[in-house]
């Protein structure tokens, strides 16, 4: 037998809402090297100092898909990976080594589109000190509480 | 400038590439995301995926692995890369991808705007799988500093 997700319904959404934030542990350097490689974005700008200097950033920076990893990681708390339908996200700026970053998130669109309940959200990352670093929306097809799935 | 006008509209390049465990696993050590999705494939099979899935930005991957890699991109669109800054990122889902699945990548330069300080370069990318289904796409605005 499958055993499925809690399952989520448009229903469970409020025009509002405010969407549970998720604190992650400070960005580390060990953190930006593995996401280099992982990511296969090694830009030195990410794990050189020098070249952060000279790029006028005052040091290495994280790459910003890192903290859209972050905003994804959140996004996919509020609604099952198999509902999302758009993510989207404009980078404001900088995170350094020590920052920490919360993705906090609203429902902002609520509208029933061909038999689907349609959940348009708002995703920001800021740090501890309030900086936003991305800001974005993200979109979910969910299914009725009237339908069956 | 002229030149780099002459590639608005057109395919800047097309490549393939095979979906990996490991690089999913990888990504998401990365990011820290603990979803089992991503790394456990019972979990994932009882929730009807066919193995696990990869995560909603899994897309970078495919293109810095599998052929659209920074120096390439500056190569390709004249770029300065110390001036060049990643603006902004969408991406759609429209099916699941997971390891094994041969995703080849389709992109384009749709536009570049003047807008004074900087010109920002949107480029569209379609990601379909092996049976030929679109499965992502991704809007990737690059802003290079004048």
């Amino acid at each position: 037998m499958k055993q499925m997700e809690t399952p989520v319904f448009y229903e469970d959404f409020e025009l509002n809402q405010s969407l549970p934030p998720l604190t992650k542990p400070p960005v580390d350097r060990v953190q930006l090297v593995r996401y280099a490689g992982a990511s296969g974005d090694f830009n030195p700008l990410h794990y050189v100092d020098e070249v952060g200097q000279k790029a006028g950033t005052g040091g290495v920076i994280a790459h910003g898909m890192l903290i859209m990893g972050f905003a994804g990681q959140a996004v996919t708390r509020w609604v099952p990976n198999r509902y999302l339908r758009r993510l989207a996200v404009r980078f404001t700026g900088m995170t350094r080594p020590g920052d920490k970053i919360t993705v906090t998130g609203r429902v902002v669109e609520k509208r029933i589109e061909n038999g689907c309940g349609l959940v348009v959200g708002e995703v920001i990352a800021a740090d501890e000190k309030g900086e936003v670093k991305l800001k974005g929306s993200f979109e979910a097809a969910l299914p009725l509480k009237s339908t069956p799935l | 400038m002229s030149s780099r006008e002459n590639l608005v509209g057109r395919e800047l390049c097309r490549f393939t590439y095979l979906v990996e465990r490991g690089k999913i696993r990888e990504l998401v050590l990365a990011i820290g995301d603990d979803n089992p999705l991503y790394t456990d494939p019972e979990y994932a099979r009882a929730r009807g995926y066919r193995d696990i899935i990869a995560p909603p930005t899994f897309g970078t991957c495919i293109d810095l692995w599998g052929g659209m890699d920074f120096t390439t991109l500056c190569s390709k669109l004249q770029l300065n890369p110390v001036k060049v800054l990643h603006g902004e990122q969408e991406y759609r889902y429209f099916k699941e991808i997971c390891p094994g699945d041969r995703i080849e990548a389709v992109c384009r330069l749709s536009r570049i705007i003047d807008k004074g300080k900087m010109y920002l370069f949107i480029l569209e990318t379609e990601y379909f799988n092996q049976e030929g289904e679109l499965v992502l796409s991704s809007r990737h605005t690059i802003i290079e500093r004048k």
